[in-house]
């Protein structure tokens, strides 16, 4: 028995502070996990809590067939994907441009990889251009390439076949070099890039 | 954009290190399950939870029995011994028998 298991075996027997142990060991995986999908650090903390409140809620039915680890990795993507589709709803895709610096502008438009990205210039263009593809496909595609995960994996995450995780992929992928296209190819970007931008700042 | 330039990107985009949790974290999750009064404790599984994880390895132990006894039915047949319905109908016939005795 793992000491994951037999911390859940404590907190089902009634030992409800162990949680908080629980909740330590296995934070900083959920919080990076979820800012994959969200940048706002505040929402990605209320987030984390309806995470480990679920997995609270759902450790009976913990069977300790996979790792402490995985799954409650498993309920932060779902968690995460509930917030997109909620967002989705509510907010149109408003892409703020402003954010990103002039290495990220200019790395979108030259075809040379001629410049390496910076790590937090290159995660917010991808977050902005991602904002712009279903939930379901920005879940597939964080999963894939930013979390290294295989497509069984990513098909059990989700509730999906591997066939559907596959096709899905291919297609997001597609969507997603549109969107960077034309999150370089934008008006905005193009005046950024010319200077004649006449706000403040730019 | 080419395939280079999305996986450079993709590459820039996982060596982003996310800012630390909050030091009170746990703290704060401790004390978000104390507040939910109604739901004090994990929740204890419904009747159906354990026949939804056990269901398919219970229909396959299943098939596995049944398929079992017919072919053991089925060996004993072929050499000789008496087979399950023989004695279904040996059981039967005692049964009408004793009914038309009595």
């Amino acid at each position: 028995m793992t000491e994951d298991e037999e911390l859940v075996r404590r907190i089902r027997g009634g030992a409800t502070d162990d949680y908080a142990e629980l909740v330590r060991r296995h934070q900083s995986r959920v919080f990076a996990i979820l800012h994959r999908y969200e940048r706002d650090w505040q929402r990605v903390e209320d987030l984390a809590q309806e995470t480990f409140f679920k997995a609270w809620r759902a450790l009976a039915q913990f069977d300790g067939r996979a790792p402490f680890e995985h799954w409650i990795s498993r309920i932060a993507v779902r968690t995460a994907l509930d917030h997109l589709r909620k967002e989705n709803k509510h907010r149109k895709h408003d892409v703020a441009l402003d954010d990103l610096g002039e290495d990220v502008l200019d790395w979108l438009h030259h075809d040379a990889d001629r410049n390496e990205l910076e790590a937090r210039g290159a995660a917010e263009v991808l977050h902005l251009a991602l904002r712009q593809l279903p939930p379901l496909d920005r879940a597939v595609l964080i999963q894939q390439e930013l979390e290294g995960r295989n497509f069984r994996e990513i098909a059990a995450t989700l509730g999906t076949s591997v066939i559907a995780v596959r096709v899905r992929a291919v297609r997001a992928r597609a969507k997603l070099r549109r969107a960077l296209e034309n999150l370089g190819a934008g008006p905005m970007t193009e005046r950024r890039r010319r200077g004649t931008d006449s706000r403040p700042g730019i | 954009m080419n395939d280079n330039k999305l996986q450079q990107l993709f590459a820039a985009a996982r060596r982003e290190t996310p800012p630390p949790a909050p030091e009170d974290f746990a703290a704060a999750v401790l004390r978000t399950i104390r507040c939910a009064p109604a739901e004090r404790g994990p929740e204890t599984g419904s009747f159906f939870d354990p026949l939804n994880r056990w269901g398919l390895r219970l229909a396959f132990a299943s098939v596995a029995v049944i398929v079992l006894c017919a072919s053991a039915d089925l060996v004993m047949g072929a050499a000789g011994q008496p087979e399950a319905d023989d004695g279904a109908t040996q059981v039967s016939a005692q049964y009408f028998m004793n009914v038309e005795d009595m």
